[in-house]
């Protein structure tokens, strides 16, 4: 039942958290994939691209479950607002449109 | 291989395009009786999708960055090289969508399981309607992404 109700906040938390960590580019692992090699946090590239995307859903991931447990005492008695679960990863998803907007403007 | 798993990956976006359209539409725009196409297209009982389409997001994700290193070596630098930047920047869109979707799944779950709670109805649209939109983009960016350079 907990798990339920922590479900908005971890869904927001890992939608604010993803946008940070993409945006600072703090990726929890880096991942070379010409020479298939993982390596712990942002890593340059090495002998080819790096790739950090795999990084940034552990991070986000770590973040937002984090987030979760300590909103656990917090939120004793007390209704966790449902939008929480919607328009914060809405409100993400237009920002990633608008951060993003140079590829199209080239 | 690379080549099976990126068929594989398509046919698994496919088969979840499809149940979170029912699901979307029979949310927003429900009908009474099915029928004709587009009425029963929308009579279906939505919650019944919920467990498909968690499991086919995920293993459509996990199969989406099993093929995303060769992508990134050999797609991606084409972009680049060619300056295609708005396919570029629609791969990019379509990560960050889906990587939202994927921590949005726990609480899309929990708001559709049963017995459906008549308070969570907006969330219930609204998730389904996010993932929709996510997985749409996802699945038509793939595809142009794949036209214009395959992965090998």
């Amino acid at each position: 039942m907990m798990i339920a109700r922590l479900s908005p906040i971890f869904s927001a938390a890992f939608a604010i958290a993803y946008v940070i960590i993409e945006q600072n580019n703090l990726a929890l692992f880096t991942y070379h994939p010409r020479i298939n090699e993982w390596g712990w946090l942002m890593e340059p590239s090495r002998n080819g691209p790096g790739m950090y995307w795999f990084g940034w859903l552990g991070s986000s991931a770590l973040v937002a479950s984090l987030v979760s447990l300590v909103s656990v005492p917090l939120l004793r008695n007390r209704p966790v607002p449902s939008i929480m679960g919607w328009a914060v990863p809405l409100i993400c998803m237009v920002l990633f449109v608008y951060l993003l907007r140079a590829f199209f403007f080239r | 291989m690379i080549v099976f798993l990126l068929i594989l990956h398509g046919l698994c976006a496919v088969a979840l395009l499809g149940a979170i359209t029912h699901q979307t539409f029979a949310a927003w725009w429900p009908a009474r009786k099915a029928v004709g196409f587009t009425p029963s297209f929308r009579a279906v009982q939505g919650a019944k999708f919920t467990n498909a389409i968690v499991i086919l997001f995920i293993i459509t994700f996990v199969l989406g960055a099993v093929i995303y290193p060769p992508y990134r070596l050999n797609g991606r630098t084409y972009l680049e090289t060619m300056r295609m930047w708005s396919v570029n920047g629609s791969f990019e869109l379509k990560e960050q969508f889906l990587a939202i979707g994927l921590g949005m799944l726990p609480f899309y779950w929990h708001v559709w399981r049963q017995s459906l709670d008549d308070t969570l109805a907006l969330a219930r649209k609204m998730t389904s309607a996010l993932l929709f939109f996510a997985v749409w983009f996802g699945f038509i960016t793939g595809h142009v992404v794949n036209n214009v350079k395959g992965i090998m």
